[in-house]
């Protein structure tokens, strides 16, 4: 009993490093552009998409973005009739972005606040994988103070130290059953932090075209002291004591991001986005307990190198008015055998689109919509043998204000 | 921008998005065309009736495994399927036993009392309960016992004599009751008695339920009993008869803890288990069985009038009938064996699906894990056997009446639903 809940416990974090985790949604605007345009907004979301194109923004701002996150999954067990869904809920990814120095120069400094990886996904109680997962919600906020500099005209360099506070709060079932016939939760929360950094080259051959790179180191995030509680019939608490202790550490990957943006007309830009993901550093996840009698443990994780391409349009019908639209292909780092109903992953399909509106000299909205659809895969897990097919939906509707001085 | 469109087109987005959950069809339910399910019957024993945690009673009878295997016959268009459930007035049948503690890990059990459903105690009888059934378990049923008459009677077993109206004649036994139901499809798990009753016994044969059924009269019984079931060309499962060591009633009580408890009491170390065999009187090694209720008998160690400590020295050895031993497992296992290749070759002959239950119990002896959860033969805390260490928790009847939908649909062609294991439980704790 005590080393199925030890597996139980161990399977749960890797939502942190799953695709299924992800939340590139840093941007209203390069959202509508299905992700792409890192060498193309030279604004002050440059600040995480691309340092080093900063320093080529002529003014000053602040952004304010915030987006609701709708995962839907489901899932049917092998051979079984039933189809388990997740429950509504909405997470609220957020970025804030400002920039300060002179106008009009060579350099330019800023600070972001973003949340890269997240989200929440509650299956209940009720459902086949419940001692797998019931529910899940965790949130990476990443804070990067930045620094961009022009070398010359046309080519510039940035980059930013960042600082994660990272937060989850997970449930699973317990196969042990009070006198009503339920069986008993495990409730796990803790913080943990992590630092890193995130650097950039950008280069315009002119006005129009341009091209940027942008590295994102890994981030290992360490939890320690998180709460371990138990809800357990009195018989089983030798076993789960209610309120334990764990630590672990979450590696968060790095990422290599390339970009270029040109014109079709003069009113039509296009971008074009590649990504890899290096979460081959995600072999395995470790995890220590700070009670005597509880086994210290390890289980095989195996994620691969993963990448994405994207491509965006953006059109403008006039002064005050921007449209785009955009879509991307994901690559899934999650083998077969180890998909977790906390990111029942596989490889992913994205559309999107989105405007911004120019409402005066000092302020502009932006609006977003992402639709996201992971493919429907068949999947055995090596470990927990919850075996079945799992598909998911992911809306994301955001929206943006932009003070500009 | 015209702002109300605006906001009526976020509204419209938000709701479709609610209405947009993804779907998934990866299985159609189906019956095929090989087998009828409108009328299903169960015969059995205990497993089949729904007994666990050492008797019958309502929250057992709802997790038989025929029940859970009728519920997903439903999904393809199979027939009602009913029950003789105990009232809920006397929802607690013949009483069972529940836990009540555990301390320092060892189990504290309690007989539940109330809300029986006996008429008479002496000799004990259960209200009558004569509707029209499917599922026709019968705790302490056997191969040999379903042929002879008298078992019905109020001198022979209570929980088939419960099921026969008053005034039935004491030549009516239970091959006959069982095989007039005009059933158009059933599964058949008689035969485990014909040996768990004497291994249980420690193989000491002390009456009818504790005899070990010779292999040629199982078969010819068997081969009666199928015969008379598919007369009509009917289709059905045949289980085969478990491993009795892959029970904890077993594997839980062994010499090790059985030392380790010894000496924890003891300041002189104890290093050998005395056990009576049918050859004389020897130590015991990790290779014999303890049966469960050994363990609760209080009896290790207690002086004898010449104070030799009993199991602690030759002569006051644990009596014959707690340990299965060695040889005697051996003996068993043979038997099992043979009647399970009897039932092998004559599911085969006749066209009949096999339930494996010998090969799924050995894989759940060994631990397995299914939809994210762990289960074994570990008694309590395997989840998979319940109180009495021999009859399964409902999450074992569910896993049980998944290895006969497997066994319908293969032979069968059918596309029966398994069930999901986690809506089952396990061993109640305090």
């Amino acid at each position: 009993m005590k080393k199925l809940l030890i597996t139980l416990l161990c399977v749960s974090p890797s939502l942190l490093l799953a695709q299924g985790s992800q939340v590139n949604l840093q941007s209203p605007k390069s959202v509508g552009m299905g992700g792409a345009g890192s060498a193309y907004f030279i604004d002050e979301s440059s600040i995480f998409y691309s340092p080093g194109a900063l320093s080529k923004m002529s003014h000053n701002a602040v952004s304010v973005n915030g987006n609701g996150v709708m995962f839907k999954s489901a899932f049917q067990a092998t051979g079984s009739s039933v189809v388990d869904h997740t429950k509504n809920q909405i997470t609220p990814p957020f970025s804030v972005f400002a920039t300060v120095g002179p106008k009009n120069t060579w350099w330019k400094a800023g600070i972001g606040i973003y949340t890269p990886y997240g989200g929440a996904v509650d299956w209940g109680t009720e459902w086949t994988g419940k001692y797998s997962l019931v529910s899940l919600s965790l949130r990476a906020i990443y804070i990067q103070p930045t620094v961009s500099v022009k070398l010359t005209d046309n080519f510039s360099i940035g980059g930013g130290f960042v600082y994660n506070i990272g937060s989850v709060d997970l449930q699973s079932a317990v196969p042990v059953y009070f006198q009503d016939g339920s069986s008993g939760l495990a409730e796990l929360k803790g913080t943990g932090t992590g630092t890193g950094y995130n650097v950039g080259v950008h280069y315009n051959l002119n006005e129009e075209f341009a091209i940027s790179m942008s590295y994102r180191s890994k981030v290992v995030t360490k939890l320690k002291d998180g709460d371990a509680k138990f809800t357990v019939p009195e018989a089983a608490q030798g076993t789960f004591p209610p309120n334990s202790k764990f630590s672990a550490e979450l590696p968060l990957p790095s990422t290599f991001a390339v970009g270029v943006t040109f014109p079709i007309s003069d009113k039509v830009k296009m971008a074009v986005d590649g990504t890899v993901i290096n979460y081959d550093i995600y072999k395995e996840l470790n995890f220590d307990y700070s009670g005597a009698n509880t086994p210290d443990t390890h289980s095989p994780k195996n994620y691969t190198k993963a990448g994405s391409i994207k491509a965006g349009i953006e059109y403008l019908p006039s002064e005050k008015l921007q449209l785009r639209i955009g879509g991307g292909y994901i690559a899934t780092p999650v083998s077969k055998d180890y998909v977790y109903p906390e990111t029942p992953d596989n490889n992913r399909v994205l559309i999107a689109g989105g405007f911004t509106y120019k409402m005066n000299q000092k302020f502009d909205l932006t609006g977003s919509f992402a639709y996201q659809r992971i493919l429907p895969r068949e999947a055995n897990n090596v470990d927990s043998h919850l075996s079945g097919t799992y598909t998911t939906n992911i809306y994301a509707p955001g929206i943006g204000l932009t003070y500009k001085f | 921008m015209n702002r109300r469109n605006l906001y009526i087109g976020v509204a419209l987005a938000i709701l479709s998005i609610t209405a947009c959950k993804p779907s998934l069809d990866e299985f159609t339910p189906s019956a095929g065309t090989k087998a009828d399910f409108s009328k299903y019957i169960a015969i059995g024993n205990s497993l089949s009736a729904g007994f666990a945690d050492g008797g019958l009673y309502l929250d057992g009878q709802k997790v038989a495994f025929p029940l859970l295997i009728s519920e997903q016959l439903q999904k393809v268009g199979g027939g009602e399927f009913k029950s003789p459930f105990f009232s809920e007035e006397q929802s607690n049948g013949s009483g069972y036993i529940r836990l009540k503690a555990l301390v320092n890990g060892q189990p504290v059990t309690e007989q539940v009392t109330d809300k029986l459903a006996y008429r008479s105690a002496s000799p004990k009888l259960l209200t009558k309960f004569t509707d029209p059934i499917n599922n026709l378990g019968v705790p302490g049923m056997r191969m040999d016992m379903a042929f002879a008459p008298g078992i019905g009677t109020a001198a022979g077993n209570m929980y088939f004599e419960r099921l026969l109206p008053e005034g039935t004649p004491p030549t009516m036994n239970y091959f006959t009751y069982s095989t007039s139901q005009n059933h158009t499809f059933f599964t058949f798990s008689l035969g485990n008695n014909d040996v768990l009753g004497y291994a249980t016994n420690g193989a000491v044969n002390e009456g009818p339920t504790t005899t070990l059924t010779s292999t040629a009269l199982f078969n010819t019984l068997l081969n009666n009993y199928v015969t008379t079931l598919t007369a009509k060309g009917q289709k059905g499962v045949l289980a085969t008869i478990p491993d009795v060591t892959s029970v904890p009633y077993f594997t839980t009580v062994t010499r090790q803890a059985l030392l380790a408890a010894v000496n924890a009491a003891s300041t002189t170390k104890v290093t050998d288990i005395y056990i009576a065999t049918k050859t004389g009187p020897r130590a015991a090694t990790d290779q014999d069985f303890f049966v469960l209720p050994f363990s609760s008998a209080g009896l290790l160690g207690v002086p004898n009038v010449n104070k030799i400590p009993y199991g602690l020295h030759p002569l006051n050895p644990v009596e014959d009938k707690y340990v299965l031993d060695t040889k005697e497992a051996a003996e068993v296992v043979v038997r099992v064996n043979d009647f399970n290749k009897s039932i092998k070759s004559i599911a085969a002959s006749k066209g009949l699906a096999v339930a494996d239950v010998n090969a799924f119990l050995t894989a759940v002896k060994n631990g397995i894990r299914i939809d994210g959860l762990s289960v074994s033969a570990k008694y309590i805390t395997g989840n998979g056997f319940s109180l009495d260490g021999i009859h399964l928790t409902p999450i074992g009847n569910a896993l049980m009446a998944n290895v006969f939908i497997e066994a319908i649909n293969k032979t069968y062609g059918a596309q029966v639903p398994r069930l999901n294991i986690s809506d089952y439980r396990g061993v109640k704790l305090p």
